[in-house]
C-alpha cells in the first residue's frame, strides 16, 4: 500500500470517528440541558486520534507536543463547560478555580501531578535529548532505590582492603545520588507551592473580571486568564532567594551525580584500553594553547616587521631626496668594509 | 451575575471547532515544504575555524560610507536577522542602503571547549572587525551586537576603540542583577566551576530547557494551543515552524567561554561593578565613547529593559540615544511593527553619523 493510500484511508477513518464522537456528544449535551457528560471525556476525542495516528507510524515530536497541549486544554474546557452548564459556578471564583482545578486532573495521569499543572507542565519540556530534572531524577531512581534499601549509613563506614579506593569511589557516588534526590524533593515542593498559589491568583484575576464588558465569554479567554495566573504564580516563587538556593542545589547536585558517573565510565574505559575525554580534553587543551603562543608570537613578530618595514621606508623616502641617512652610511657594506680596514690599520 | 458568561452551546461549537482544526492539520502538516530560512544572498568574505563572515547582497549597490557588522549571540543561529522574506532585518537595511556583514559563529564541538572570551572578543571578532574594514578599505566600521552578542561588542569597542565608528546595541543585557531578571537570578545559586568542568561545553538542549521553564506555562503549553488557531493556514504554519526551528536550533556553549560569561557577567556583574578583564585588557564601559544606539525591547522576558538601561549611565559616550520597541526579544526581528520601526531607526541614526 502506498503511503498516499494509507494516509487516504487514515483520514477517512478519523472523519468519520470524529462524526459519530461529536454526534453522540451533541445529543448528551442537548439531553443534559446544555451539561457536558464528565463519563464521556472530550479528550477521549483526541485519545482516539492519537491511537490513529500511532497506529499509521506517523507520529512524531511536533505531534505529540500538539496533542498532548490539545488533551489538556479539552479537558479544561469540558470541566469548564460542565460548571457553566450546571450553575456550579455562579458568582464565586472560588467555585470556577475548583472546576479549573479538577480539569487539570484528567483521569489516568501521574499521581504526584494531580492539582499540580506546573509540575505537568515542567514535566512535558522534556523530550529526546532534553531532559528536565524530573525526567534526570528518574532515570537515577533505580540507584537510589538501591542505596536506599541498604540504608543510607553504608555510605559513611570506611573502606579498606585491596578495593578499598573503588569502594569509597561508589560510595560517594552513591551520596551524590541521595543528595541529588534530596534536592530535587525541596524543588518540587516549590512547584506545588507555586500551583496552588496560582489557583488562588487565578480567583483573583477572575473576581475583578466580574463587571460589564470584562467577563469571560469563552474556554479560551478563561484558559488565558489562568496562564497569567500560573505564570504570575511561578515567577514569585522562581524569584525568590528560596528557589534561587534551591535551583542551585540541584543543579550543583547534579553535576556531582554525573561528574561521578563519568569517572566511573573513565576508568572502565581505560581498564579496556580506551581513550577518555581527560585524555582527548588535555589534548585540546594544549592545543588552544599552543594556537595563543603561536598566534601571539606572529603578532609580535608582524609588530617587528612592520616597524622594520616603516624604518625602511623613510630611509628609502630620505635617499631619494639624495641625503644620505646616519643610519644607511654605518649599515651600508661598503662603509663597514672601509672601516674594517681603518681599524685593522 | 458572576464573571463567566460561558454560553454552553457555543462552547461545544468552540470545542467542536478545535478539533476540527486539529483533524485539518494532519493534511497541512503532510503538504508543507522543508522549511527554509535565510532570504538574501550573501557571499563568504572570511573563515576561521568554525567561523564564516558574510557579507549579504542587496538588489543595489550600498550607498553607506561605513560597513555595518552583526556580532550575534553564541546562544542561538544568526539567521534570525534574515529569517524570510517579509521579516528580515537585513534586507530592510540593505534596501536603505546600509553594507551589512554577519559573523555566523557555527556550532561549537568539543575540540572547541577550550576556547575563551578572549578568544571570541579579542580573537574572532578583531579579525572580523579587519577583514570587514579591508575589505570596505576604511580605517572604522560600525558593530551592531546583539543579545549576548552586544555585550561582546561592547567589551570589544572598550578596548578596540580606534576600529569603531558608531555602536548600536540590541537586547543586550549591560546590568545583569535587575530583579526581574529570573536567568539572572537562577544562575546566582549555581557552581559554574563545577558545571562546566562536568559538561565540558554546555549542550544545547540544557539551555533550551533552561529557557523553557522561564514561562513554562506559556511556552510548553499555550503556545501549542494557539497553534491549533493556524494550523489550517499553509502560509502561517510555515511561519510557525520556521520560527521552531530557530528556537530549537542552537548551538552548544564552549565551556571556557560559558564559564567566564556566567562569572562575569552573570554572578559578578562586572560591566556595572568593574574589575572586568578580556585576555590582558581592561574592559570599562567609560572607554565606550563612540555614539552609541541602544535598542531593547519593552517586553523582553530575557533580557529585560531594566538590564539594558543602564548602559546610558555607563557608557563613556556624549552622543547616547535610545529607543524602547513595543515587543518581546524575539519579536524585535521578526513581528511586522518591528519590519517598520527598527531598520529605519538604524539606519536615520547612522546616517546622521557617518
Amino acid at each position: 500500500m502506498s503511503d498516499e493510500k494509507s494516509a487516504q484511508d487514515w483520514m477517512a477513518d478519523w472523519q468519520a470517528l470524529q462524526k459519530q464522537y461529536w454526534s453522540a456528544w451533541q445529543d448528551a449535551t442537548r439531553n443534559a440541558a446544555g451539561a457536558p457528560d464528565p463519563a464521556t471525556p472530550w479528550h477521549e476525542g483526541f485519545e482516539q486520534w492519537a491511537r490513529l495516528f500511532g497506529d499509521s507510524g506517523k507520529q512524531n515530536e511536533t505531534l505529540d507536543r500538539l496533542m498532548a497541549g490539545a488533551k489538556g486544554y479539552m479537558a479544561l474546557m469540558q470541566s469548564m463547560i460542565a460548571a457553566a452548564g450546571q450553575n456550579t459556578g455562579g458568582a464565586d471564583p472560588k467555585a470556577w478555580s475548583e472546576a479549573m482545578r479538577q480539569g487539570f486532573d484528567m483521569p489516568g495521569m501521574d499521581a504526584l501531578l494531580r492539582g499540580n499543572p506546573l509540575a505537568k507542565m515542567l514535566r512535558d519540556i522534556g523530550g529526546p535529548g532534553a531532559q528536565g530534572i524530573d525526567q534526570l531524577s528518574a532515570s537515577f531512581a533505580p540507584f537510589l532505590a538501591q542505596a536506599k534499601s541498604e540504608g543510607l549509613s553504608w555510605l559513611h563506614v570506611p573502606a579498606f582492603g585491596y578495593a578499598r579506593e573503588h569502594q569509597e569511589h561508589y560510595q560517594k557516588m552513591a551520596a551524590a545520588f541521595v543528595e541529588y534526590q534530596d534536592a530535587v524533593s525541596r524543588y518540587n515542593a516549590l512547584i506545588l507551592k507555586a500551583s496552588q498559589a496560582s489557583f488562588g491568583i487565578f480567583e483573583d484575576k477572575l473576581a475583578a473580571r466580574d463587571e460589564p464588558g470584562r467577563r469571560i465569554e469563552s474556554p479560551r479567554a478563561l484558559y488565558d486568564l489562568w496562564v497569567d495566573a500560573a505564570e504570575e504564580a511561578y515567577a514569585q516563587v522562581a524569584l525568590s532567594d528560596e528557589f534561587r538556593k534551591v535551583y542551585g542545589d540541584v543543579v550543583n547536585a547534579q553535576m556531582r551525580v554525573r561528574a561521578h558517573v563519568q569517572a566511573e565510565v573513565e576508568r572502565i574505559g581505560t581498564d579496556l584500553g580506551m581513550p577518555t575525554r581527560t585524555e582527548l580534553n588535555s589534548v585540546h587543551k594544549r592545543l588552544h594553547e599552543m594556537r595563543r603562543a603561536g598566534k601571539n608570537g606572529s603578532d609580535q613578530r608582524v609588530a617587528e616587521l612592520e616597524r622594520e618595514v616603516a624604518a625602511l621606508r623613510s630611509e628609502v623616502a630620505t635617499l631619494k631626496r639624495g641625503r644620505p641617512t646616519p643610519a644607511t652610511v654605518a649599515a651600508h657594506p661598503k662603509h663597514k668594509a672601509v672601516k674594517a680596514a681603518k681599524g685593522r690599520k | 451575575m458572576g464573571p463567566l458568561r460561558i454560553d454552553p452551546q457555543k462552547a461545544m461549537d468552540e470545542a467542536l471547532r478545535f478539533n476540527q482544526r486539529i483533524a485539518a492539520s494532519f493534511k497541512t502538516l503532510r503538504s508543507l515544504d522543508e522549511v527554509d530560512y535565510g532570504a538574501t544572498a550573501k557571499e563568504e568574505i572570511y573563515r576561521e575555524d568554525k567561523l564564516v563572515l558574510y557579507r549579504f547582497r542587496g538588489a543595489n549597490k550600498p550607498t553607506a560610507k561605513l560597513p555595518l557588522l552583526i556580532v550575534y549571540a553564541l546562544v542561538n543561529r544568526p539567521y534570525m536577522v534574515d529569517l524570510q522574506n517579509d521579516r528580515s532585518l537585513v534586507k530592510n537595511l540593505l534596501a536603505m542602503g546600509e553594507d551589512v556583514y554577519l559573523i555566523d559563529w557555527g556550532y561549537p564541538d568539543q575540540s572547541d571547549r577550550y576556547l575563551t572570551l578572549d578568544d571570541y572578543i579579542n580573537g574572532y571578532i578583531d579579525r572580523c572587525v579587519d577583514a570587514v574594514a579591508k575589505h570596505c578599505k576604511v580605517g572604522k566600521i560600525n558593530l551592531l551586537g546583539i543579545c549576548q552578542g552586544g555585550a561582546f561588542s561592547l567589551c570589544y569597542a572598550s578596548t578596540h576603540r580606534e576600529k569603531v565608528k558608531n555602536l548600536i546595541t540590541m537586547v543586550t543585557p549591560v546590568d545583569f542583577h535587575t530583579p526581574d531578571n529570573m536567568l539572572s537570578h537562577w544562575t546566582r545559586g549555581m557552581d559554574v566551576d563545577l558545571f562546566v568542568d562536568t559538561l565540558g561545553n554546555v549542550p544545547a538542549d540544557l539551555m533550551n530547557w533552561c529557557y523553557l521553564t522561564l514561562k513554562p506555562v506559556r511556552l510548553n503549553q499555550q503556545k501549542y494551543i494557539g497553534l491549533v488557531d493556524i494550523l489550517d493556514n499553509k502560509a502561517e504554519l510555515e511561519n510557525f515552524l520556521r520560527m521552531e526551528k530557530w528556537i530549537f536550533d542552537s548551538p552548544d556553549q564552549a565551556g571556557e567561554a560559558f564559564r567566564q560569561f556566567i562569572k562575569d557577567f552573570y554572578q559578578a556583574n562586572k560591566l556595572v561593578n568593574g574589575g572586568l578583564k578580556i585576555g590582558d585588557k581592561d574592559v570599562s564601559l567609560k572607554n565606550v565613547t563612540m555614539p552609541v544606539l541602544n535598542i531593547f525591547a519593552e517586553q523582553d522576558h530575557l533580557v529585560p529593559p531594566s538590564a539594558s538601561r543602564p548602559l546610558k549611565q555607563l557608557a563613556g559616550t556624549k552622543d547616547y540615544t535610545e529607543l524602547a520597541f513595543k515587543g518581546g526579544h524575539i519579536g524585535i526581528y521578526v513581528s511586522g511593527r518591528a519590519q517598520r520601526e527598527v531598520p529605519g531607526a538604524i539606519h536615520d541614526w547612522l546616517a546622521a553619523r557617518t
